[in-house]
């Protein structure tokens, strides 16, 4: 208010000094000001979230990290409007039970399991659930951490769908599943040996295979490469995605306890 | 008391994979070893490669000696599981031929040490 009551001031002496034909510049300037806001450019490509289903996701996210204390370690809104649950790697089992059967949730679609590897950090294994609630038309992301050697509760008995998803974990990172009903190889070869998605198994493989015609079956060797590994430094010096620079920031973290008024 | 907090915070508790101590994860190597050496000749048979029972048995040692000085109780586990999967895709026979001569790695010399052989090669 008292911004507006200081524009209408300048305006009025702006338009007193106009009627003695003198403008002083920065009258000027401020009177411009005034007149023509900058608009902000409004960029269709953007998905902008909506600000209610915003408040929904966040109350929700409140709501489940009051419920399961013990668990929940943070609670964030990634690309403007996806809720992620960040647990422990002990609670798999009960987070995942809650948000399928608590009548609120009816989080009863695994979407898919997917998995994270980071080297440098001390858990390297990120596992993520993608939950589904047809009910609510409503998605969530239940994140956990893990190690190498480190088991995490397989999902199994309350997914069904958890199985496969797990053994292709298992497979391409090497995380164990306490507790999974066939955990076995689903993608790689049988005798094929180290886990294909780690960042520090290379991208050519360790071993090639050919097929022997002495003696008639597919043989494994080495893999040779016949010139020397190159580094090629494929980032470009300009900025990739202008029109994304003032996007949604990546996450944000839900404070546990809203501000009470 | 500083000596002590070091102390905690190197003996750090993890979960086990499955076993709990230094025996137990002994016997369950050596009842894997036992089940591979009594399916041997049944490999054998069933996959018809071109070994003897004896050099089957021979490299199924081979293959446990390799890791003989693993300590650490869970890289232990994690190398009884994956010899568990192993053994039951060998002998559900989901392998094919291939697979099982993949051991012995006959195709591939072996390198050459000396430096004469290493010169005729032309490797370093």
């Amino acid at each position: 208010m008292a911004a507006l009551i200081r524009n209408l001031g300048a305006r009025a002496a702006v338009a007193a000094l106009a009627s003695k034909h003198v403008v002083p510049a920065v009258g000027g300037a401020a009177l411009r000001m005034s007149t023509c806001p900058p608009t902000k450019a409004d960029k269709p490509t953007i998905r902008k979230p909506d600000a209610v289903a915003r408040t929904h996701l966040s109350d929700f996210g409140r709501y489940v990290a009051e419920c399961l204390p013990k668990y929940v370690q943070k609670v964030q809104l990634t690309s403007g409007d996806e809720l992620e649950v960040l647990i422990a790697p002990e609670g798999v089992v009960p987070v995942l039970q809650f948000l399928k059967d608590h009548h609120q949730a009816q989080f009863t679609n695994l979407v898919d399991i997917a998995g994270v590897d980071v080297p440098c950090r001390k858990h390297r294994f990120e596992v993520v659930y993608n939950l589904l609630s047809l009910r609510y038309n409503s998605r969530i992301r239940v994140k956990t951490y893990t190690d190498e050697l480190t088991p995490l509760d397989s999902a199994c008995e309350v997914h069904k769908a958890a199985n496969w998803y797990e053994r292709e974990i298992w497979d391409m990172y090497g995380v164990f599943f306490a507790n999974h009903p066939d955990l076995r190889r689903i993608l790689t070869d049988y005798g094929f040996e180290g886990h294909p998605q780690r960042r520090d198994f290379p991208l050519s493989g360790y071993v090639e295979l050919r097929y022997d015609d002495e003696k008639k079956r597919v043989v494994c060797e080495p893999l040779e490469l016949a010139q020397e590994f190159r580094k090629f430094d494929l980032s470009a010096p300009w900025e990739q995605f202008p029109n994304f620079r003032n996007a949604n920031p990546p996450a944000e973290v839900i404070p546990p306890q809203p501000e009470k008024k | 008391m500083a000596g002590r907090e070091a102390v905690k915070r190197a003996v750090q508790q993890v979960r086990p994979i499955l076993s709990v101590d230094r025996e137990e994860a002994r016997k369950r190597a050596l009842n894997l070893y036992k089940a591979w050496y009594r399916q041997i000749p049944y490999i054998v048979m069933d996959y018809d490669i071109p070994m003897t029972v004896e050099q089957c048995r021979d490299k199924l040692r081979e293959e446990f000696v390799k890791h003989r000085n693993v300590t650490d109780i869970r890289v232990i586990d994690m190398l009884v599981i994956k010899g568990q999967m192993e053994l039951k895709e060998s002998v559900e026979i989901w392998k094919q031929k291939g697979h099982i001569m993949r051991y012995w790695k006959e195709s591939q010399d072996p390198k050459p040490t000396d430096f004469l052989s290493k010169f005729i090669q032309g490797v370093n």
